[in-house]
């Protein structure tokens, strides 16, 4: 039976932790939440970024209100391009889905939890969670696990531009050079963004010298 | 809307909730209406931080987080110490819930929501806003707070029944009982109890219509 309450510190909530990374607490997907989306992450270090750049539109995203609570630590947020100095206590809500978003954190330890949920509809999990959980095997360098967790993600959505870098990666990292190099191509004709990214990614280190390798944007 | 704003916990103005409760509503200043959020912070030791409720009228899962000081929560009669960081999810609606701050000060946030069903905001807080402005004596603020609950719920029998006590404070007699009428007629005989019951309106109680 499902139990009616659970108690648990963030500490105990074991996420994908990759020591050049913000470590993620998947409080949402721990607890079984069916109602809102909630998330938090915390950095290791200064300077590390908290909340990657992104927007809630697009194939990965499914149109979130947001909103950032810093519980500990001391953090920079960039919301359409203004900075916001956000220190403990602070809320950052980002009600327009198109607004661009990213945080850095200015301590270590530095803790910002996220809720978000869809206005008018009914809470659907967003995309990139479910692939998240699979980036765990990167830092841990499970490849196969990874192959294997973001092949079936792909069998399941075959247009998820992050699922399609997140495979090719994961190709590479095993030696599928020829699969990884086709799953890249789809990834970027779906988001664009991909090409600059998958330039500085070590995941493609091994196909990069193929010509067949997307370049960088001119 | 604004496409986003910022605000720290103290610049949104806290109210008073009931008993020792201070809520500061977070939601309610954002206007967001995906998820309902919320903060309460004890200045004091023993205050509430989550009043004693369960959530079998709006059927949500809630989620506090303890993001200051230290709380105990009771979780159907069980006590659960909660010091900053500490993650209380409640899945089952039924279960009845309260908080207290053991340090000074204590912040609770809370997050709420109805799996499978977009959000709606909920109808305490315009009746948790309307007490607010009441208990100081602004009746007609009260009244406005309500109104505005009425532009989400037009058929509420809560609301309907809270206008009727606040119209009936401020010597509004007709509108209170023209209220109170509803109330009953849309919610039932819970509400017919809580009128035979309820001080607020001692004013209206001799009128025929006074539903005994």
């Amino acid at each position: 039976m499902t139990e009616r309450y659970v108690v648990k510190r963030l500490d105990e909530i074991a996420g994908y932790a990759d020591p050049s990374r913000a470590q993620w607490f998947p409080i949402r997907a721990d607890f079984g939440i069916g109602a809102f989306g909630v998330n938090a992450w915390r950095s290791g270090e200064a300077g590390q970024e908290l909340i990657g750049e992104h927007d809630e539109l697009g194939d990965d995203s499914t149109g979130h209100e947001e909103l950032y609570v810093v519980l500990s630590g001391h953090a920079t947020f960039t919301v359409d391009g203004e900075t916001v100095d956000a220190p403990s206590g602070k809320l950052v809500f980002v009600g327009d889905p198109a607004m661009k978003r990213s945080a850095v954190a200015e301590e270590a330890g530095t803790t910002v939890l996220v809720a978000g949920g869809k206005r008018g509809e009914a809470f659907s999990a967003s995309p990139w969670e479910k692939h998240a959980q699979g980036l765990q095997f990167f830092a841990t360098k499970e490849y196969d696990r990874a192959l294997e967790f973001f092949e079936r993600a792909h069998r399941e959505a075959p247009d998820q531009a992050g699922v399609l870098y997140n495979l090719a990666c994961a190709e590479s990292l095993v030696g599928r050079p020829d699969d990884a190099l086709a799953h890249l191509a789809q990834a970027i004709e779906l988001r664009p963004s991909f090409r600059e990214a998958a330039q500085t990614d070590t995941d493609f280190d091994a196909i990069r010298a193929d010509p067949r390798f997307p370049a960088a944007a001119g | 809307m604004k496409p986003w704003e910022t605000a720290s916990l103290p610049e949104i103005e806290g109210l008073p909730g009931p008993g020792t409760l201070r809520w500061t509503p977070v939601r309610r200043h954002f206007d967001i209406r995906a998820f309902g959020v919320n903060a309460y912070t004890a200045a004091e030791v023993g205050q509430d931080v989550v009043e004693e409720h369960t959530e079998q009228q709006n059927g949500h899962e809630e989620l506090y987080v303890v993001i200051a000081g230290h709380a105990r929560f009771t979780l159907d009669g069980e006590e659960i110490d909660a010091p900053v960081g500490t993650l209380v999810f409640l899945r089952d609606p039924t279960v009845r819930r309260a908080a207290v701050a053991v340090e000074a000060p204590t912040t609770v946030l809370a997050l709420g929501g109805k799996p499978g069903e977009p959000y709606e905001v909920s109808v305490w807080e315009f009746d948790f806003a309307a007490a607010a402005r009441g208990k100081t004596g602004d009746y007609k603020g009260a009244i406005a707070e309500i109104d505005s609950g009425f532009e989400l719920h037009p058929e509420h029998p809560t609301l309907f029944y809270q206008r009727a006590c606040w119209r009936a404070l401020d010597g509004q007699p007709e509108g209170a009982l023209d209220d109170l009428v509803l109330a009953v007629e849309l919610g039932g005989e819970k509400f017919r109890t809580w009128a035979n019951e309820d001080e607020d309106l001692d004013s209206i109680r001799a009128d025929p219509r006074f539903p005994a």
